[in-house]
């Protein structure tokens, strides 16, 4: 997936970045989004010091993510029902056409399953990680990580 | 959890603080994102921009400090205030806290 024309994100108003992919490419990236979400809400914790927050605090973070986790699951299930609205042909490709704040949106959402797919795997240190023989459960949350990234990257280009 | 690691550029509040002395003694919380291996950088720029507009230098610093030190002291805030980023930064994913500094 590139980018093939982007105006400054986030501004009202401005026309969609523009991403070519393969029809193969659409078809992984929709398989990576529907891993989603594989975080444990219990891994956010609002502080590292216990004295810095009580505990109905670290509750309201959880349950604002939660809110936030059941928002990005309604707004995936309308991705996934209409990605028509979003994919169109051109040749053998496919356009991608995502306004800045559905870029910000599909952002997020790569990053939790790239974020939680690490966390599954015992939150390694990439050089460990590389040096894995993995099973086939590792197999597929390495896949994860790894397409998230590639994805988000791709993304990333039309912020910068 | 007195002081960071690095040196951070004053708050863009800080002109409040010379004016609202309550404010100032209320600050004593200090927003920290933590190093993990798995947030791409160009990610954690990116979303500094966004959660604190900052411009992309100064975010970008702030996302190597994290990278080398381990650790980047974002923003002093009040505790409303630091929660609320916190939230933020939690909903995309990164490593961040906050701290009472004592």
């Amino acid at each position: 997936m590139r980018l093939i024309r982007s105006q400054k994100p986030d501004s009202a108003g401005k026309p969609p970045s523009v991403f070519r992919l393969s029809p193969r490419e659409k078809v992984v990236l929709l398989a990576t989004l529907k891993l989603y979400p594989q975080l444990d809400l219990g891994y956010h914790q609002l502080s590292r010091d216990p004295k810095s927050s009580k505990p109905a605090q670290q509750e309201w973070l959880k349950e604002a993510m939660e809110q936030q986790r059941q928002e990005h699951k309604k707004r995936l299930a309308q991705f996934f029902s209409n990605d028509r609205r979003f994919f169109n042909e051109a040749e053998e490709d496919l356009l991608l056409t995502l306004t800045g704040e559905q870029m910000e949106w599909l952002l997020r959402v790569l990053n939790e399953i790239r974020v939680g797919s690490w966390v599954r795997l015992g939150s390694p240190e990439l050089e460990t990680v590389r040096k894995l023989k993995p099973t086939v459960a590792q197999a597929r949350l390495l896949t994860a990580m790894e397409l998230s990234g590639y994805f988000e990257s791709a993304l990333l280009e039309a912020f910068s | 959890m007195a002081e960071s690691a690095t040196p951070v550029a004053p708050p863009e509040t800080e002109k409040k603080e010379k004016t609202d002395p309550k404010e100032l003694r209320d600050r004593g919380y200090l927003v920290i994102c933590w190093n993990d291996p798995v947030n791409l950088m160009d990610y954690v720029t990116h979303v500094f921009q966004s959660v604190f507009g900052w411009p992309k230098a100064k975010a970008r610093r702030h996302m190597l400090q994290v990278h080398e030190n381990g650790k980047s002291l974002l923003v002093r805030e009040t505790f409303e205030k630091a929660e609320h980023y916190v939230h933020q930064l939690q909903g995309y994913g990164l490593n961040a806290t906050l701290e009472r500094d004592e």
